[in-house]
């Protein structure tokens, strides 16, 4: 049970939080309702290049990072096609020090040139790095497409290409804060060894007088109902052939969501799974194979993915895979496996909830879902799960006609 | 409305809380340490095994590692996992140089019958002919697509130049290896590694004496008779390699030299050079090649340590077309700070971060029992972060040059570039 306590200020702030009297730690999360999902066609990449330039100074502080180490703090961010959120992790005797900084800069930044090309440049590097110069590191670049034809996670976080991120303007970049950056577009939770009402006068103090803005109409085309098959083919100089058959699945908010997921370590959470024991260990198909979903906040996807040993087809895989999947459309999943799948996902809760960072992030998160008072549902949500519950979802997901097929081809395989 | 130019005050950290887990002597060679006060239901094992890489031959302690839960002669692998997984548990299987660690985390009930299944599955692992071989397939595999990436490629060749007096230490696996392999080999080192090599046990969790006991029980069998050394003579290869991956848009930056552990005078202080130069956000190399000239995602520095020995290592991923532009911004920030004192500003800075971060580093028993065990390895106790303390708090300009010059001297490093 995660407890936490939830105010909002004039401007429209949500600030969530939630007290440990062990740490002597504070964490200070801002997560913005904006990912890469709110980008126009023609500009992607830009949620994420827009994080990197939060880094580059404020309108009164010229540097982010300075104060913060010598308050004795770290920070970090991530983006995602959903959220952008950020996070400093700080001694908690210095709390203000990270409050000051978050907000001067939901007030406004300070938009250097300097700061646009040199991030530019960075996150150009982080394209090559994660997506162009790894073995299989460009496949989300080319399986995004192929699934999504309307809805905007037809492109990656980091950009559909590099030219997108060439081309961002000082403009580009002024306009997306004015719309994205503010009190009323964010979540603010504060975790550690504080009191609620010190909380109340130090966020009232620093973030009381930002302007609240408007909240941004979020108006995504729908991605229609997939009808057919679909099949892609990529060769790429890689050791090993490798399969992605990806599902569309439900919304994060959709009340099966984590039936889903349940669904999906059925599949291929880890080594007692049934694609792992059948592919793998029975027909020594796969040298190695998984099951996930992608946890996104508009229609996600159940992804497949593995490597085929050598001198394995793409052909032998599918018909053996496809067996596996009819098998728990047809028949009903045994009571001890699925009492093996549920005292799993309990204690990765447990472990996930030990972290402070971690309860800050997920509040945060379930504040926006809904209400953060979720994040002490889930595990009866998924305790309720039955069998029955599992195959409807396999029979709504694991359709030929709701799936996706990306194969990599090695053309230099032995 | 709030003064937003001038930062709120800081309030300085003045002490740490460090907290020792529970040590119980097993042997002359091996204790089980025991980190009970965890205010939840989670819980962790490791077990430590003298079975690193250091210790055999052509890959072969790491099949054994790979090989650990591949089934005994009442168990297949899918019936051991089965059990592992049923009760949650999460296992690892990881090797270093020196040490090869089985990890397992799991809620607090289920430890004692999950540490049983994994002490059984070690200690009567068969080899099984078709396990052994599938696996190796899956490394030939593995290993190729690693193949594939400069940073993989980097730190082989730099491995090799750092280790290059030692060859057990300079070991990179290569598909011959995999291929070449025998079962009796992989019988031998077992036996000689794993059921006469257990080296230390770790508890974290709140589980009552008498499954300790029980814990000590199972594992007496397996406990190390004589601990072997360490090499703590290994000197790296000076110069400048450099190799070509066809195809890459990056390349990998690895440099460094051998260097020491906590165990030299000069270990605390340097701790703070390597800060300074590499080892945060602000550091001299993120400054300049990041922050600055936009040439890489991220570049670092750290300083590792074996049991006998240490290194110094920068890395870095950078566009191709400026990997030697990057090389002589390493080679000028190393060289500034032999030339130039650090100004009491950034010292200050640097002080202070490192002060919160080892308040982090000892928050929660997690995060504790590993500062623990990083001290413990090398034979001191949770003093060492107490004089680490006080380093930070008296650093000077003047050390800082004074080690700089004494250890980044440019022709002493062994720089490897893949791209």
């Amino acid at each position: 049970m995660i407890s936490f306590e939830r105010f909002t200020l004039d401007n429209g702030l949500r600030i969530i939080f939630h007290k440990d009297a062990t740490t002597p730690m504070v964490v200070v999360n801002t997560l913005y309702d904006v990912g890469a999902r709110d980008e126009s066609e023609d500009k992607t990449g830009f949620a994420h290049l827009f994080e990197h330039l939060m880094f580059g100074g404020s309108i009164n502080i010229p540097e982010f990072d300075t104060p913060l180490q010598m308050a004795g703090g770290e920070n970090n961010a991530f983006t995602s096609n959903d959220i952008t959120n950020y996070y400093d992790v700080l001694p908690s005797k210095n709390i203000e020090t990270g409050l000051w900084l978050e907000s001067d800069r939901m007030l406004s930044l300070a938009f250097t040139p300097k700061s646009l090309e040199v991030q530019r440049s960075v996150v150009i590097e982080e394209f090559k790095q994660r997506y162009l110069n790894q073995p299989y590191g460009d496949v989300w670049l080319e399986l995004r497409p192929l699934v999504y034809k309307e809805h905007p996670y037809k492109w990656a976080t980091i950009g559909k290409e590099i030219s997108h991120i060439e081309d961002a303007t000082m403009e580009d970049v002024k306009s997306f804060f004015k719309k994205h950056y503010n009190p009323s577009n964010a979540i603010l939770c504060i975790a550690g060894n504080i009191e609620l009402e010190e909380v109340k006068s130090l966020t009232n103090k620093w973030y009381g007088d930002i302007p609240g803005g408007q909240k941004p109409v979020r108006n995504l085309p729908i991605e229609p109902k997939q009808l057919e098959f679909r099949e892609k083919t990529i060769e790429r100089k890689v050791p090993a052939d490798a399969f992605y058959y990806a599902f569309r699945m439900v919304t994060r908010r959709n009340e099966d969501y984590l039936t889903v997921d349940v669904l999906s370590d059925a599949l291929g959470r880890d080594k007692s799974s049934r694609l792992y024991l059948s592919l793998k260990k029975d027909q020594n198909l796969v040298s190695n194979i998984g099951a996930y979903i992608t946890g996104s906040i508009d229609e996600g996807l159940l992804v497949i993915s593995g490597k085929l040993n050598n001198g394995v087809s793409f052909e032998d895989l599918d018909a053996a895979l496809w067996k596996e999947l009819s098998a728990l459309t047809t028949e009903l999943v045994p009571t001890n496996e699925l009492e093996r799948l549920k005292i799993k996902i309990q204690t990765s809760k447990e472990f996930n909830d030990q972290g402070l960072l971690n309860r800050a992030m997920n509040l945060s998160m379930h504040e926006l879902l809904g209400g953060a008072e979720k994040i002490n549902e889930e595990s009866e949500i998924y305790q309720k799960i039955t069998p029955e519950d599992i195959q409807r979802i396999a029979r709504e997901t694991l359709n030929k006609t709701n799936c996706s097929l990306l194969k990599v081809k090695a053309d230099n395989a032995e | 409305m709030p003064n937003r130019i001038l930062q709120p005050e800081l309030v300085a950290i003045d002490s740490i809380d460090f907290v020792a887990p529970k040590q119980h002597v097993l042997s002359d060679t091996t204790s089980l340490y025991h980190m009970k006060d965890v205010p939840n239901e989670t819980s962790r094992f490791d077990l430590y095994f003298d079975a690193g890489v250091c210790r055999g031959q052509k890959g072969i302690p790491s099949f054994v590692n790979g090989l650990l839960m591949s089934g005994t002669k009442d168990k297949t692998s899918n019936e051991l996992q089965s059990e592992i997984n049923s009760l949650g548990g999460f296992l690892d299987c990881g090797i270093s140089i020196e040490n090869s660690v089985v990890t397992v985390y799991c809620l607090r009930e289920h430890l004692p019958a999950i540490f049983k299944t994994v002490v059984h599955a070690i200690q009567g692992v068969t080899f099984d002919k078709n396990e052994v071989q599938e696996y190796l397939v899956d490394r030939r595999q593995s290993l190729k697509i690693s193949q594939e990436k400069v940073g993989y490629l980097a730190q082989q060749r730099f491995r090799e130049k750092l280790f290059a007096s030692s060859q057990s230490y300079s070991y990179t696996l290569s598909v011959s290896d995999i291929d070449a392999v025998t079962i009796e080999e992989l019988r031998d080192f077992h036996k000689k590694h794993y059921l006469n090599g257990l080296n230390k046990v770790v508890v974290v969790g709140d589980i009552s004496d008498e499954v300790i006991t029980e814990i000590k029980d199972a594992v007496t069998p397996i406990i190390v008779s004589s601990q072997e050394d360490f090499t703590d003579a290994i000197t790296n290869e000076p110069g400048k390699f450099e190799q070509e991956k066809e195809g890459a848009v990056q390349a990998a930056v690895r440099l460094g030299r051998t260097l020491f552990n906590k165990n030299h005078d000069d270990y605390l202080d340097f701790l703070i050079l390597n800060t300074i130069l590499g080892d945060y956000f602000g550091s001299r190399l993120m400054t300049n090649i990041r922050e600055d000239k936009g040439y890489t995602y991220g570049i670092g520095s750290m300083i590792a340590e074996l049991n006998g020995t240490g290194y110094f290592l920068i890395a870095t991923e950078v566009g191709s077309d400026v990997k030697d532009a990057t090389l002589k911004e390493i080679q000028i920030e190393t060289e500034r700070l032999q030339s130039e004192l650090v100004s009491e500003d950034e010292l200050e800075l640097v002080r202070n971060y490192m002060l919160g971060q080892l308040l982090k580093s000892a928050n929660g028993p997690y995060a504790m029992t590993d500062l623990f065990l990083s001290a413990e390895i090398h034979g001191k106790s949770l003093k060492f972060y107490n004089q680490a303390l006080a380093s930070i708090r008296d650093i000077t300009p003047e050390r800082i040059q004074e080690l700089a010059k004494k250890y980044l001297k440019w022709d002493d490093f062994s720089i490897v570039a893949v791209g």
